[in-house]
């Protein structure tokens, strides 16, 4: 995938170049691109004179972190443990054979993006589905594909 | 100088330093795994964990990592305590369900009596223990080439974006450290291959045999002052020419006194 880098330098430019700023600069570009292109680490790397692989060592180590490009919308299912006993399972099952992908893929027409994840703090509205940044409660397998209609 | 009793014996030791280190200084043997002198002590295998006490603690013990543990004057340490082997049994059962391959932790593990792990095994299961002694190594000799990717149960030591490391000078430190062999590497052909990365090799002018990669000579030439042309020659060669040199002075002596 063709990106421009240019914005980066805009990112940059908003942090003193230190390592402390690694974590700030990776949250910008995760949010700029939905994702961290290898490109842009090797930049941060040179910028902030970090290791790459320290770089890369905290990149991995964070989920809210990515290292391969997400579809428009990530739809995540919580699979907590609120969520696991309320059907997380059956809700997962669903979304998969609809949009035809496993978890942690991206659908062809990079709309989607499916990811499991582990308690998102809304366990009295268990099951959780969060659909883009909206949290969607008590989600029952009959309006599951209703959370993906724009499909 | 402080004092502390180890095992019922009191001995000397430097005020803060790693009990671990007196207690080798004693020649008393414990487990470890993710244990170098060479870097700082990380606590990520809990094998060197010892038992301690003072007589203020009313007969209470704590049991902690003898590798990350200050000395403090008048501390009683017991390395083998019950309770101490008994927590080294079950880590080393936890190790091996982990990597029931590994002829290393398999030894090891023995030695504690155990034969067999309690746990399931993990199937398909690599022999990294993930101790972090090639990252930290290789980031102690100031390359930073390879760190610890991922966690969790997909952690793993890795290269930057699982590529050949540009920073690798292919100085081996890491796989020749690696307390389970784990990193891989070839030598063949007067090169090397180590974390997919090819480098070549310094040949030696006078017998052939291979040294060290051109990338790591370089290093050491530029930062550590080591002229380059000493490792055109290899250890053997530069043995002999030692004991060539020493033979010389020997003569000269002989022929000044004679
Ligand atoms: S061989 Fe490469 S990765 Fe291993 S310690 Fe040396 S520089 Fe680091
Ligand atoms: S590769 Fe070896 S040295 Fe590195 S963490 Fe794994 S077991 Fe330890
Ligand atoms: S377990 Fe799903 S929100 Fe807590
Ligand atoms: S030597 Fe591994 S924890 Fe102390």
């Amino acid at each position: 995938m063709k990106h421009n880098f240019d914005n980066l330098n805009l990112i940059f430019d908003k942090y003193p170049k230190t390592q402390e700023s690694l974590i700030a600069v990776l949250q910008d570009i995760q949010k700029e691109y939905q994702y961290l292109p290898c490109e842009a680490l090797e930049q941060t790397s040179e910028v902030l004179d970090v290791p790459l692989s320290k770089v890369f060592s905290v990149s991995t180590f964070y989920n809210s972190f990515s290292l391969t490009a997400k579809g428009d919308k990530v739809i995540k299912i919580c699979t907590g443990t609120a969520c696991h006993i309320r059907g997380a399972k059956l809700l997962q099952d669903q979304l998969e054979n609809h949009l035809s992908i496993k978890a942690g893929e991206t659908t062809e027409d990079m709309k989607f993006t499916l990811e499991v994840v582990a308690c998102v703090g809304a366990c009295a509205m268990a099951p959780v589905v969060v659909v883009g940044e909206k949290y969607h409660g008590s989600v029952k397998v009959s309006k599951v594909k209703k959370l993906v209609k724009a499909k | 100088m402080i004092h502390i009793t180890i095992n019922g014996k009191v001995v000397q030791a430097k005020d803060g330093e790693m009990l671990l280190t007196v207690i080798r200084r004693e020649q008393i043997d414990i487990p470890t795994l993710c244990h170098h002198e060479a870097v700082e002590p990380s606590g990520a295998c809990r094998l060197c964990m010892v038992e301690i006490t003072k007589p203020s603690w009313d007969g209470w013990c704590d049991y902690v990592t003898s590798c990350l543990y200050p000395a403090e004057d008048g501390l009683i340490v017991n390395t083998h305590a019950p309770k101490v082997n008994e927590l080294r049994s079950s880590i080393l059962d936890m190790f091996l369900a982990r990597h029931p391959k590994s002829p290393e932790i398999r030894q090891l593990a023995a030695e504690y009596g155990v034969m067999k792990t309690q746990f399931e095994e993990v199937v398909d299961g690599d022999n990294c223990i993930l101790c972090g002694i090639c990252t930290r190594i290789c980031d102690t000799m100031g390359f930073k080439a390879i760190s610890m990717v991922g966690r969790g149960h997909g952690k793993e030591v890795a290269p930057p974006l699982n590529m050949a490391p540009a920073a690798c000078v292919g100085c081996l430190s890491c796989a020749k450290n690696c307390p389970t062999n784990y990193i891989e590497y070839n030598m063949k052909n007067g090169g090397l291959t180590i974390w997919k990365k090819d480098f070549e090799m310094i040949a030696c002018t006078e017998c052939g045999a291979t040294t060290i990669t051109k990338e790591f000579a370089e290093y050491l030439s530029v930062n550590r002052d080591i002229p380059f042309d000493y490792f055109e020659k290899c250890d053997a060669c530069h043995r002999k020419e030692l004991a060539g040199t020493m033979g010389r002075i020997a003569n000269w002596d002989r022929e000044a006194r004679s």
